[in-house]
């Protein structure tokens, strides 16, 4: 047994086998209604066609054979005149009705992609390039829209609208329709081989455009220090032959996309052309055999008009068969995200024995792993009761961050016992306070979202941000940029820890708190901290540093590899 | 008809049509490319059209006995050359015009990332990283659009029509000038009516993906603070807002282009009624032959291909405007880069470093960052240079490595005039280690051969001895290749800073700014780490950085100390010994 605490039966652990096609299915299930209803107003759009077309052809044979005079022409055009407006109408109805589906669609994937990271957790998301996964989170969910909108209707309208093309021309001259029955299955054949290579490279490219912007942001990221080092001239050829990688392999992707393309506008063409001068012999008298005898300028007409109709959807097709390889691309990188796991034991607070009731947190040997890193916390003892107050100390390395990650539930143990008090609410600092752009006021919100404004100036104050404050004009409401643009490091330091103070959480857990603070601030900040231990807070603080290593009650260090659970109570000089 | 803004927007896209200017040849090709697809197409149809017709009345004077001749070789000739051009020219043009617009692209990324090196930190600090993402990406690839999307289609449907209409005039005045003036209103409001429809909304898309894509990168790094604190669905539910807006301007823009697209089809087929009844009118009057009549509205049908790419690409101008005045915005801030004098006479050996009543105030602060600081450091001595965060000491590093431009004052290295001092001489003999650690998503190697790009192996490896990461780095199982992760994340903060001063141990510089050096680390490590760099700071002119001395472990050699508050030196020249 592992401990008590039972893995949480997780929602994406079902996921395992999740495919990109499966992943676009299940989406597209979502909204079948206007997905069906876009393809209606499609077909719709399609009859209209035919009959604008028979329209015009008998107008034409009535005024050339027939002989007859304008006037009598008149219900002819006027249908005309009808027909159009209503095709347009229908294909109007056709793409909004497609388009709004893609909406809902994308929001949903979004949604869920969210929560599944969310799943995942901060210490699984470090391997990952944060610019990279909102690259995907932002491009690769939008680039299912033409899937959902244009793709996914079409592929209907492609099987759907061809039919009763032919069963016109059938009528008009069997001849003809054998001609494009002939042709129009080699056109999906020739598509699918086309599609496939197409898709792989699309994949490709997609990485490649995550590869790209995960590049720039690190390069635009440490941009002074390429200017330190004099390194911006060959950072900007870097740049370039990125630019220039991702330059050559969409033209790969694209010289196979067009060639699907191609291979319908040859089709197309030929068909016109080889109807064209069929039905011309034909006219002419030149054919004997078939039906060609029976042409007459009415039927010949109209499947010279229809032929193109014929191809029309399919190659419309074609030109959206790019948006599948880009959503299948885009669905496999999500669906690889999707298909990583959550660690089912992370985040599940096992219930505390009844004999300690105060009791927050209990380590029995408790070791962290990272793959590809090894072990990187070997067997920790930890007994943490309310109002606890422990420093962890130890060489750079030894795996003090992960020790908190493994409180704070980031991270599960690989091996021996954690138990946790239910219902444990957390506060977490680290060494890369998280600032969002927006106030002062909405950063400090985040640790607790219905603080007043006298909490927060309070909290300010006792983190040693007071001063900062009074000579802000715009106060709490002053805005922030990423990185706490605006403030130095050890502002953006104290800002969090301000949230520590706001925060109502029974465990803190402090990584490094004073790392660039002064000696007068570190002590405001000890004495604050010491505030925060005397309401019965549990306070534990990886430091290098005395002054907080003495405000601590116990003291944890942690040495090297060797198993280390040295644990010396009251350290306090 | 135009919008009331649309110097501005012709403003915006003046210096990137410029640009495009520069691959006129490649341009024009491909338009032409664009143009013969277009004419195979309508060539095509008509053609096929007048010989249908001309066989068909032929066939039926056969029919009635009558004499009738009609070549059809010629004819049918020309349809099959149409089908094959029409075929051949439309891959050939997509595929050339979509390379010409991506060697742009990546001439244009780079040149963006040039402008980017060339701003000074006031401006770098006033950029969030990710808009710099999104410009080099997003904006740069709206701006294809420019071309491929919008002039192009436009210039060549215009043509397109107007060739048409003089060409059915040819025949039939009246058609060609009718369908003509039709067609050319349609196309009026499928450019710049559309355009207008959908210029809000479309310009603010860019702007809302940027935004949904910072507040991503926010929450994903900052997942640990937002998971413990319970407040991850409140960070939630400001990303569902920016996607609101955003999906609401894009359902806007999607209903406007299903209306051009509606509008475009109905265009078409009332131009094709139009050309017929009056061809039809023709031919009654007996103007006209039987061909010739049904030939005009099969050629006017054919031009929905010209017009079809119209509607979605003007109504998404307002995209392109957007991203052209985003990126303008950004080469205006490049300030135009100092020329030193041709000849300064630069001392070899440590530099003295002289600030005289310096003062600095950055954009949008409050009160001045340093305030008339004075003070000097004799070649060779260490000064440390205290304060508080905030203080003003990185300021300080900043002016010494020309990152910031003081307001008032000068700062001079080695006697000479910092502004005098060429950019390379200045990057090799001033080394600055930062107070934030910058560790780039690459390997150990690459991060360490920043400083050095010629640096064997085993520079390396001394340089990472020193600073007692060896034996860490070859336990690694892929030893220097071991990448280091976004920013150094999968390094612990101790072991980034000490490879970010391995790094810089790889330089010989003269005058050497360190930043709390040894943040992160533990007593122990850092007093022995403390002993090494003092042999290599030997000979060097050291400014250290510091919140304050005697805290933890100090700098080694430290011969005098200055305290900053708020700007301003409030201890002077105090000596330290030892």
């Amino acid at each position: 047994m592992r401990g008590i605490t039972e893995p949480m039966s997780s929602p994406g652990a079902a996921t395992a086998d999740l495919t990109a096609r499966r992943y676009l299915t299940d989406l597209a299930a979502g909204e079948r209604r206007r997905l069906r209803l876009a393809v209606l107003a499609g077909t719709v759009a399609g009859l209209l066609t035919i009959a604008q077309l028979v329209l015009l052809a008998s107008f034409i044979s009535g005024l050339l054979v027939e002989g007859e005079s304008l006037p009598a022409l008149t219900p002819l055009f006027s249908g005309l005149l009808v027909v159009l407006p209503l095709r347009a109408l229908a294909l109007y109805l056709q793409e909004t009705l497609a388009q709004s589906a893609s909406l809902r669609i994308r929001q949903r994937a979004r949604r869920g992609l969210l929560d599944h990271l969310a799943r995942l957790g901060p210490v699984k998301l470090t391997s990952r390039h944060s610019a990279s996964l909102a690259s995907q989170l932002v491009e690769q969910v939008e680039a299912l829209d033409g899937y959902f909108a244009r793709f996914q209707p079409q592929l209907w309208l492609a099987g759907l609208v061809p039919l009763p093309v032919v069963m016109v021309v059938l009528w008009l001259d069997w001849l003809a329709a054998i001609f494009l029955l002939i042709s129009a299955p080699l056109i999906p054949m020739f598509m699918a081989l086309v599609g496939m290579g197409a898709q792989r490279l699309n994949r490709e490219q997609f990485a490649a455009v995550a590869r790209l912007s995960g590049h720039f942001i690190d390069r635009v990221r440490g941009i002074t220090t390429l200017q330190l080092f004099g390194r911006t001239t060959q950072a900007t050829h870097e740049v370039h032959d990125a630019a220039d990688d991702y330059r050559q392999r969409s033209m790969r992707t694209l010289r196979l996309a067009f060639l699907s393309s191609a291979v319908l506008e040859f089709f197309a063409s030929v068909a016109i052309a080889v109807v064209a001068i069929y039905v011309g012999f034909g006219l002419l008298g030149y054919i004997d055999y078939g039906p060609a005898d029976e042409l007459t300028l009415f039927s010949g007409l109209l499947v010279l008009l229809l032929a193109p109709e014929f191809f029309q959807p399919l190659r419309s097709l074609s030109q959206h068969y790019h948006d599948r390889a880009a959503a299948l691309g885009a669905a496999e990188g999500l669906v690889a995200l999707l298909n990583e796991p959550p660690d089912p034991r992370r985040r599940s607070g096992g219930a505390v024995p009844a004999s300690a009731r105060d009791l927050l947190v209990e380590l029995e040997g408790a070791s962290v792993e990272h793959p590809g890193r090894g072990r990187v916390l070997e067997c920790v003892d930890l007994t943490l009761v309310a109002g606890d107050v422990v420093a962890v100390t130890g060489p750079s390395g030894v795996g003090k961050s992960t020790l908190l990650q493994l409180l704070a539930g980031f991270v599960a143990p690989a091996s021996g016992r954690m138990r946790l008090a239910e219902g444990l609410s957390l506060a977490w600092m680290d060494q890369r306070p998280l600032l969002i752009q927006g106030s002062l006021a909405d950063n400090l919100r985040l640790a607790a979202p219905d603080v007043g404004e006298t909490e927060m100036r309070e909290a300010l104050a006792r983190a040693g941000l007071g001063e900062l404050l009074a000579a802000l004009p715009d106060g709490l409401e002053t805005r922030l940029g990423e990185r706490g643009v605006g403030l130095s490091g050890g502002q953006a330091q104290r800002l969090a820890l301000a949230r520590v103070f706001l925060s109502r959480a029974q465990l803190v857990l402090l990584d490094e708190p004073t790392a660039s603070l002064d000696a007068e601030t570190e002590g405001d900040i000890v004495e604050a901290l010491q505030a925060l231990a005397d309401e019965g807070r549990t306070l534990v603080i990886a430091t290098h540093h005395p002054a907080l290593m003495a405000m601590a009650k116990r003291r944890l260090s942690l040495e090297g590899t060797a198993a280390s659970r040295e644990e010396s109570h009251d350290a306090t000089s | 008809m135009m919008p009331p803004h649309d110097a501005s927007l012709w403003g915006s896209l003046r210096p990137w049509l410029v640009l495009l200017g520069q691959r006129r040849d490649r341009l024009f090709l491909g338009a032409l490319l664009m143009g013969l697809t277009l004419l195979s197409a309508i060539g095509l149809l008509a053609l096929s059209g007048w010989f249908i017709t001309a066989t068909g009345l032929a066939g039926l004077l056969l029919a009635a006995g009558m004499a009738a001749s009609l070549d059809v070789y010629v004819p049918g000739g020309g349809i099959r050359f149409f089908a094959v051009t029409r075929t051949v020219s439309r891959y050939v043009e997509r595929l050339y015009n979509h390379d010409t617009v991506l060697r742009l692209l990546a001439d244009l990324r780079s040149r963006l990332f040039a402008v980017l090196s060339g701003l000074d930190a006031h401006a770098l600090s006033r950029r969030r990283a990710s808009d710099w993402l999104n410009r080099l990406t997003a904006d740069i690839d709206t701006l294809d659009s420019l071309y491929l999307r919008l002039l192009a289609p436009a210039l060549v449907a215009l043509l397109v029509i107007l060739g048409l209409a003089v060409f059915l005039a040819l025949w039939a005045p009246r058609v060609g000038v009718a369908t003509g003036a039709l067609l050319l209103l349609g196309w009026l409001w499928l450019t710049l009516g559309q355009a207008r429809l959908g210029m809000t909304a479309s310009r603010r898309q860019v702007g809302d993906l940027e935004q949904l894509r910072g507040r991503l990168i926010e929450q994903l790094q900052g997942l640990a603070e937002l998971e413990a604190y319970g407040s991850l669905a409140d960070h939630r539910v400001r990303l569902a807002a920016i996607e609101a807006r955003l999906y609401r301007d894009q359902r806007r823009l999607g209903q406007r282009v299903a209306l051009g697209n509606a509008l475009a089809s109905l265009v078409v087929g009332l131009a094709m009624l139009l050309a017929l009844w009056l061809a039809a009118e023709a031919w009654s009057a007996g103007i006209l032959s039987g061909p010739l009549t049904v030939m005009m509205p099969l050629a006017v049908l054919a031009i929905s291909e010209a017009l079809a790419p119209l509607p979605v690409a003007f109504t998404w101008l307002g995209a392109t405007w957007g991203a052209a005045e985003r990126l303008n915005a950004l080469e205006a801030q490049q300030e135009e880069v100092a020329t030193p004098l041709a000849s300064v006479q630069l001392p070899a050996g440590a530099l003295s470093v002289t600030l005289e009543n310096v003062t600095l105030t950055h954009a949008d602060a409050l009160v001045p960052a340093l305030a008339e600081i004075s003070f000097d450091v004799a070649p060779g001595q260490r000064l440390a240079l205290c304060g508080v965060s905030g203080a003003g000491k990185s300021s300080v590093a900043g002016l010494l490595t020309r990152q910031l431009k003081p307001e008032a004052g000068e700062v001079r290295l080695a006697g000479v005039a910092l502004g005098a001092w060429p950019a390379s001489a200045l990057t090799t003999r001033v080394a600055l280690l930062t107070q934030q650690t910058d560790l780039f998503d690459d390997t150990l190697a690459a991060n360490l051969r920043l400083a050095d790009p010629e640096a064997s192996d085993a520079r390396l490896w001394r340089a990472l001895g020193m600073m007692e990461l060896a034996d860490w780095a070859r336990a690694l199982p892929q030893g220097l290749d071991t990448r280091v992760g976004e920013g150094g994340r999968r390094l612990s903060g101790g072991q980034a800073r000490r490879l970010a001063l391995a790094r810089l141990l790889l330089r010989e510089p003269d005058l050497v700014l360190l930043d709390e050096p040894f943040a992160g680390l533990d007593a122990e490590t850092a007093t022995r780490i403390a002993t090494r760099l003092d042999e290599w700071l030997a000979g060097r002119t050291v400014i250290y950085l510091v919140h304050q001395l005697g805290d933890t472990v100090d700098p080694p050699g430290i011969d005098r100390c200055l305290t900053l508050r708020s700007g301003r030196l409030c201890t002077n020249g105090q000596d330290v010994s030892g």
